[in-house]
C-alpha cells in the first residue's frame, strides 16, 4: 500500500483549522495535539504583539508582513481591525497612521505609538512565523497523512509487550 | 519610570532595543512547539523533541553568529 492511498481529506477540519489554530486537529479527534498547536502558534502571534506592540500587525502600512500574518486566520484580521479602526490617528496627509513616539507627546489623542527598529522587526518576525506555521497546521488538519512511524531505536527501547508485529 | 507607567501590554512595544537578541529563545521555543506538535507521531515524545529542536536552533544561531564574527572581524581585515 502506498503513502498516497492513506491520504484522507477532511473538509470540516480544514475549515476549522482556518478559523482558529489547532481547532482542525481537535475536530479530528486529536484534542491534545490541537491544544499544543494552538499554544505554539498563538503564543508566537501574541508574543510578537507583546514585543512589538499592535503596530506590527498592519494591513495598510506593512502589507507584505501582513500577507504572512494572515495565515493565523481571523485572529490576525481582528488585531488589524482594532489597529486600523480604534488606534490610528489622522496623519499630516489626512490618512490614518500610527503616530511616531515623539508625535504622541502632549496631544493626548493617540493611545499607541509606532514601534521602531529591532523591536518592530522581531515582533513582525514572530507574527509572520506564526502565520506560516499555521499554514502547515491547516494543511495537516485538512489532508491527513499518517504520522511517521517511530524509529527503530525507539521501537527497540520500548518494552517487549509494546512492540508491534 | 514615567514611560513604564504609560506602557500598555500588546499595544505598546517593549523597550528591548538593547536586549533584542534575548527574544530568540521564546521564538525558537514557539516554533519548535508548533512544528513538533504537528510532526511527532505520539505526543508523549513532544517535550523531549521540543527541547531538542529549541537547543539545536539556538545552538545553530550561536555558531552562525560566531562564524560571521570571525569572518567579518578577523578574516576580511586580513585582505586589506
Amino acid at each position: 500500500m502506498t503513502r498516497k492511498e492513506h491520504l484522507e481529506f477532511n473538509p470540516l477540519a480544514l475549515v476549522l483549522a482556518c478559523v482558529l489554530p489547532g481547532l482542525g486537529h481537535a475536530a479530528r479527534g486529536e484534542v491534545r495535539r490541537g491544544l499544543c498547536i494552538a499554544a505554539g502558534i498563538l503564543g508566537l502571534f501574541f508574543g510578537g504583539m507583546l514585543i512589538g506592540g499592535i503596530d506590527v500587525v498592519d494591513r495598510v502600512e506593512d502589507k507584505w508582513w501582513f500577507l504572512l500574518q494572515a495565515g493565523v486566520g481571523p485572529t490576525a484580521f481582528a488585531a488589524d481591525a482594532v489597529h486600523q479602526k480604534m488606534l490610528k490617528v489622522p496623519g499630516p496627509s489626512g490618512r490614518p497612521q500610527t503616530p511616531l513616539p515623539g508625535a504622541a507627546a502632549g496631544s493626548g489623542a493617540p493611545r499607541i505609538t509606532k514601534s521602531l527598529g529591532r523591536v518592530n522587526e522581531v515582533g513582525s518576525l514572530y507574527t509572520a512565523l506564526a502565520g506560516m506555521l499555521n499554514m502547515i497546521a491547516i494543511i495537516d488538519a485538512g489532508w491527513f497523512f499518517p504520522r511517521p512511524r517511530p524509529s527503530r531505536r525507539a521501537e527497540a527501547a520500548a518494552p517487549p509487550g509494546a512492540r508491534t508485529a | 519610570m514615567n514611560h513604564l507607567l504609560a506602557y500598555t501590554p500588546f499595544l505598546d512595544p517593549l523597550d528591548l532595543h538593547d536586549a533584542w537578541w534575548i527574544t530568540i529563545l521564546p521564538l525558537a521555543l514557539g516554533i519548535s512547539l508548533a512544528y513538533k506538535a504537528i510532526r511527532v507521531p505520539t505526543l508523549d515524545r513532544l517535550p523531549r523533541e521540543v527541547v531538542l529542536m529549541t537547543v539545536q536552533t539556538v545552538g545553530a544561531m550561536v555558531l552562525l553568529s560566531l562564524a560571521v564574527y570571525v569572518m567579518v572581524e578577523l578574516l576580511i581585515p586580513l585582505l586589506w
